[in-house]
């Protein structure tokens, strides 16, 4: 039992819900989960917004001409759908349209880059401790449980609030808030399966531990794991965005949708739209994380 | 239930060192001298001297944690550079704000995660469940500071109806008046447990309802009413269970909130550490509240067995 | 009359620089409503008594201190500094047209001496009380100079210290001569003191003595000023209240109460503005000025003399150590494009006063905005956009005098760029900077910045130009952040000070401003105009040509 009721960063889909139902899965299981979340409409849309986003982020030198970080000041503040900037221009008249796509880079940037450290950090202590078993394994989840012993924003804000700002620092801030749900989902399920009658079957007849590893225990994980990894994203874009806003993530002129959130708030007199816009980028990201999430576990679920 | 209590009570000793362990090393983590950020910049030697006898500055670090442990635990939380008052003093003047905020957050999220929750539980897959799970998924994916900053436009800019900022300015104001500054940044920080809430509630609800024993109750002529009695009985402690931690969240979450609307609270007081590099008071403010969302957890712990007598504590 | 008053009158012929060869306050945008708050004030004076609480949302993310010499920058003497306590020698900060001059405060009148012009007579006001009811006399004087200067004394303050000595550097020695006298010492002879003087407030030593130390003095604090606090919460609220037994009937406040409010972030002053939670904000942003005004609010504005300049580190490393670099930097800025940025509301910068000030002079290098040039310049130091240098910028999100620090820099940020400057910000709270400024850029909390961003206030000749560059006044003895040394601007400086005869004295100062300008001392941007807003309801404020503003006239009308 953990010592805190606490489920590290205040996910969706929280860990104690997350499907870690432990039986072999063949390649055809996946391949009906995929279908399943095919027919799923919601999920579908999701999965285009976020491509689409993903894409026109990192293709934005392809898609605009102009400069994220020069603006004309005698443009600025103007309204969406004005001749030339689409999306208006910001404080100093810089293309809103430009800004947002490049600061998609650095938002989403900003919380994939967590998500993935803290799955191959976490994904391997927490595979790790839950082979082995133990003291060792005792040692690594206490570990893990004194983190939990924080909120999540609390302990982000205090490392990086610690360390200075600097989108490096919120990163590093941000992936050790996020490693240790992901050692106690690993490890949970690693526990689990080391103890099925196949995985000693495995064992009798002479696979060894890498193997095991590999077929059994990370076959088992992937589930919760990606369910749990897809919620996280949605999570951590909103708290990198939120540390940009108070100054502890991206510095100007760097585009950020936090940062921008933050800088545009004076215009919320003049010209509000533009002012809320960048908050509507985060929010239909995580949003669609979030279903996307919600989507996957009940293609799962259904057996 | 004593001796479960106790052990819970002594679980929580070892958490709250290892929290002071961490709030220690954040001064460590500083860059820079931990001297140069504990005094003011134009200090005089002498000056100096004092403050690394005091600190202890010239011992090894965990000789330091000591003496800093101890200091904290006798009420010394050190002083702020910024303006050389007491961190517990500065923390102490700030934690009401931040808590009746958190309280009230608290009451909305609960009053619309039940609501909303069994109203979705009871109607799995109609469009009423659609529109109630909608609520809550937004509420867990909106990013709140935006929240805050949309709720402004509308409610304070465009239709001048509600305070944009601050706690008022009138130390006499009534409770009701009190009120009118609290309810902008406590929908706003409703936002998010209301949709965990909401989510957990209907979860619960749709699985009690499709137990054995409910179709066992209405196979025995129990009317509608009293089986919702039977879900409202199984669902409560789990969503107090919930509202209780998300509490702690919400107090020691509230940094952004409280920058977005200046509510003289914790977060804004963490805000101003930050940003004029106050490590003392950083490290104090985040002690305290981490301590604080401990001690929600352990009040949760021990209560919801009270509540909820399937659940079995050993 | 004493001859302190020739000298004095003397000395501000010099100080009198800007308003009175710029066209006047009213060629500004905001001129309509001005003249309207003015001539309310005019009618209000003669009027029926108006009472009630005027709220005050300051920049500063903190209540400034009530200790005496104040914290958070100039905005802090404003509000609580010159509101609660006085100097032996106050500001007339009564009219709008006109320069600010000094007129005795709690001193009635001074003089130096003709046979050692490093010794100052003061004859103190008789009859004041401190707000606690103890006496103002020559003892309370000393108290409050070892205050901030003797480092052995009991109620020695590093903080008021802090704040205070710097503003009187060439002071050395004071005596108390009578009960109502008080004889003041300077290094040199200084021509300057009564400048200095006025930045010295006044604290109740029975108020100190009764409380027992500087921080429970600040829960009842008391000095000699119109307005006492009667409520003080950090970082939440002060509350003063009128003093009726005020020393002088005529500035006794309008007002029954003044409520200070912290509120750094500037779109929640405007919205606290708005939805009338404070009746009159500091420095609303620029995108919230016309909404503001089609709201029914005023916009008030003066111009004074303020510069916003970056201060540039010399020190080895620093790319600021170069002429060329330091000139081009000037030349790239845009400074019209800045003004429309801010809706008017500065003066673009040629040098450390406006070009229309008596100090001006006449220096060859002309700041402006001339790209071509400056990139010239920059390719004679071996630097263009495509080989660009970088460099680190101390900066603050607000503060008062900042202006929009956050904006104008990233339009600097901009400018520079397309000379070959990249620059990185380290953004500091407004105090925070303060106390970065007073260490000097040697001091570790610099963390490799090469300027900072801090706005200065020029009431004279000493805080305008002489601190900043004088080689006896690096950081953290004096102000000169930046470590800056000349042998050309020391003997200057020394003449200025030491120069009773006000012509030459103005040219020696034009002489040094010359050299600033000559050497493109710093990155010279805007000249604020101090732009606040108003809630109709506020009568009688009358817009000084100053940093310090006179709240007694003012008053609600319900």
């Amino acid at each position: 039992m953990s010592i805190v009721n606490s489920e590290g960063p205040q996910t969706a889909t929280p860990i104690s819900s997350l499907p870690v139902t432990v039986m072999p899965r063949s390649v055809g299981y996946w391949q009906s989960v995929w279908q399943r979340l095919c027919k799923d409409k919601v999920s579908m849309i999701c999965l285009i917004s976020l491509i689409l986003i993903i894409c026109a982020s990192f293709a934005a030198p392809l898609l605009t001409s102009y400069d994220p970080a020069i603006g004309s000041v005698i443009k600025r503040l103007k309204p969406v759908g004005t001749e030339g900037h689409i999306l208006g221009t910001d404080e100093l008249g810089r293309d809103m349209l430009t800004r947002l796509l490049y600061g998609g880079r650095t938002s989403l940037i900003m919380g994939f880059v967590p998500v993935f450290l803290a799955l191959l950090i976490g994904g391997s202590l927490g595979t790790f401790a839950g082979f082995v078993g133990g003291r060792v394994n005792a040692i690594i989840m206490r570990t893990a449980d004194v983190l939990f012993a924080f909120p999540s924003v609390l302990l982000a804000v205090a490392i990086a609030g610690a360390l200075g700002a600097g989108v490096g620092n919120a990163l590093v801030a941000l992936t050790i808030v996020l490693v240790p749900p992901m050692i106690r989902i690993t490890e949970s399920a690693t526990t689990q399966v080391r103890a099925l009658d196949f995985v000693e079957a495995a064992r009798a007849s002479g696979a060894g531990n890498l193997t095991i590893i590999r077929v059994h225990v990370l076959g088992n994980i992937l589930g919760p794991v990606l369910v749990y990894a897809t919620s996280l994203l949605s999570v951590a874009i909103i708290m990198a965005a939120g540390l940009s806003f108070i100054g502890l993530g991206a510095k100007p002129p760097t585009a950020e949708w936090g940062l921008m959130l933050n800088t545009l708030r004076a215009a919320i007199y003049s010209q509000p739209l533009i002012a809320a816009l960048p908050g509507v980028f985060i929010f239909i990201v995580s949003l669609s994380f979030n279903m996307l999430s919600d989507g996957l576990r009940s293609a799962m679920e259904v057996s | 239930m004593l001796g479960y209590i106790l052990k819970r009570l002594l679980h929580a000793v070892p958490v709250a060192l290892a929290v002071s362990v961490i709030c220690f090393s954040l001064v460590q983590l500083a860059p820079g001298d931990p001297l140069a950020v504990v005094l003011p910049a134009d200090a005089s030697q002498e000056t100096v001297d004092a403050v690394k006898a005091q600190y202890g500055l010239d011992r090894p670090l965990v000789v330091q944690y000591f003496i800093w442990l101890g200091n904290v635990v006798t009420g010394d939380f050190g002083k702020s550079i910024a303006t050389g008052r007491p961190v517990l003093s500065e923390i102490s003047n700030a934690i009401g704000y931040s808590l009746s905020l958190a309280f009230l957050a608290s009451l909305m999220a609960l009053i619309v995660g039940l609501s909303l929750g069994m109203l979705a539980g009871y109607t799995i897959g109609s469009p009423v469940d659609k529109v109630a799970s909608a609520f809550a998924i937004s509420g867990v994916s909106i990013p709140h500071y935006w929240l805050g900053i949309v709720l402004v436009v509308i409610f304070s800019v465009q239709l001048n109806a509600l305070p944009a900022m601050g706690a008022g300015t009138n130390p006499d104001a009534g409770i009701l008046e009190r009120l009118r500054f609290m309810i902008l940044p406590a929908v706003t920080l409703a936002a998010m447990p209301a949709g965990i809430v909401t989510r957990s509630v209907r979860a619960l609800v749709a699985e009690t309802l499709a137990r054995d024993f409910v179709t066992a109750l209405r196979a025995k002529g129990l009317t509608e009413v009293q089986i919702f009695g039977h879900v409202v009985k199984n669902s409560a402690p789990t969503a107090l269970a919930v509202i209780g931690v998300q509490m702690g969240y919400l107090m020691a979450g509230s940094i952004l909130v409280e920058t977005v609307f200046s509510w003289p609270g914790t977060g804004l007081l963490l805000n101003s550490a930050i940003l004029t590099r106050d490590i003392p008071l950083l490290q104090g403010t985040i002690l305290v509240l981490a301590l604080f969302f401990v001690a929600m957890n352990l009040i949760v712990d021990i209560l919801q067995p009270l509540f909820d007598p399937r659940i079995k504590r050993i | 009359m004493p001859i302190g008053y020739d000298l004095k009158s003397g000395a501000l012929a010099a100080l009198g620089h800007t308003a009175r060869k710029l066209s006047s306050w009213q060629v500004l945008r905001p001129a309509k409503h001005l003249a309207c708050a003015t001539a309310l004030g005019l009618l209000m004076a003669h009027g029926a008594m108006a009472e009630g609480t005027l709220r005050v949302a300051l920049t500063a993310s903190d209540i400034p201190l009530p200790n005496g010499q104040t914290d958070q920058g100039a905005e802090g003497m404003r509000f609580m500094g010159y509101t609660v306590f006085e100097a032996l020698i106050n500001y007339d900060l009564s009219s709008a047209d006109k320069p600010v001059t000094l007129v005795p405060g709690l001193a009635s009148e001074w003089s130096v001496n003709p046979d050692d012009k490093t010794k100052w007579t003061f004859k103190l006001r008789e009859g004041v009380t401190f707000h606690d009811g103890s006496p103002f006399n020559a003892d309370a004087v000393i108290f409050n100079f070892d205050k901030i200067k003797d480092e052995s004394a009991p109620q020695y303050d590093e903080k008021q210290s802090g704040q205070g000595r710097g503003r009187i550097p060439t002071v050395t020695g004071y005596t108390k001569i009578d009960d109502m006298t008080v004889e003041i010492t300077t290094s040199a002879p200084d021509a300057l003191i009564p400048y200095q003087i006025a930045w010295i407030v006044m604290s109740s030593p029975a108020a100190w003595e009764a409380a027992g130390s500087w921080d429970a003095f600040l829960n009842a604090p008391a000095g000699t000023g119109p307005f006492k606090v009667s409520e003080y919460v950090p970082r939440e609220r002060a509350v003063l209240t009128r003093n009726d037994a005020y020393w002088d009937p005529e500035r006794v406040p309008e007002l029954d109460e003044l409520v200070l409010l912290p509120v750094p972030d500037a779109s929640a002053r405007v919205a606290a503005l708005r939805s009338g939670q404070v009746d009159w904000i500091e420095a609303p942003p620029a995108d919230a000025m016309a909404s503001l005004e089609a709201a029914g609010f005023e916009i008030v504005s003066n111009v004074y003399p303020h510069v916003w300049p970056w201060h540039f580190s010399m020190l080895e490393g620093s790319p600021w150590t170069d002429e060329r670099v330091r000139k081009a930097a000037n030349l790239a800025i845009d400074r019209e494009g800045m003004k429309s940025l801010l809706g008017g509301m500065m003066l673009p910068a040629q040098g450390m006063v406006p070009p229309t000030s008596d100090w001006f002079g006449e220096p060859e290098f002309t700041v402006g905005y001339d790209v071509e040039a400056a990139k010239a310049l920059m390719a004679e130091a071996g630097i263009s956009k495509e080989n660009p240098i970088s460099v680190k910028a101390i900066i603050s999100p607000s503060g008062g005098g900042q202006m929009q620090p956050i904006l104008m820099n990233e339009y600097i940020q901009q400018n520079l760029a397309e000379i070959g400057i990249n620059v990185e910000f380290d953004v500091r709270d407004w105090n925070a900077l303060i106390s970065n400024w007073r260490a000097g850029a040697k001091d570790p909390t610099t963390n490799g910045a090469m300027s900072t961003n801090s706005s200065y206030f020029s009431q004279d000749p000493f805080t305008s130009l002489m601190r900043h560059i004088d080689s006896r006044l690096v950081a953290p003895k004096g102000t000169n952040w930046g470590y800056y040394e000349s042998a050309e601007a020391d003997a200057l400086i020394d003449q200025i000070r030491s120069e009773f005869d006000t012509t030459i004295q103005l040219e020696a100062i034009q002489s040094l401003h010359e050299h600033y300008v000559d050497n493109a001392l710093f990155l010279f941007v805007a000249h604020d105009v101090q732009p606040r807003a108003i809630s109709a309801k506020v009568k009688g404020f009358i817009p000084a040509q100053n940093w310090f503003q006179d709240l007694t006239p003012v008053s609600i009308e319900e």
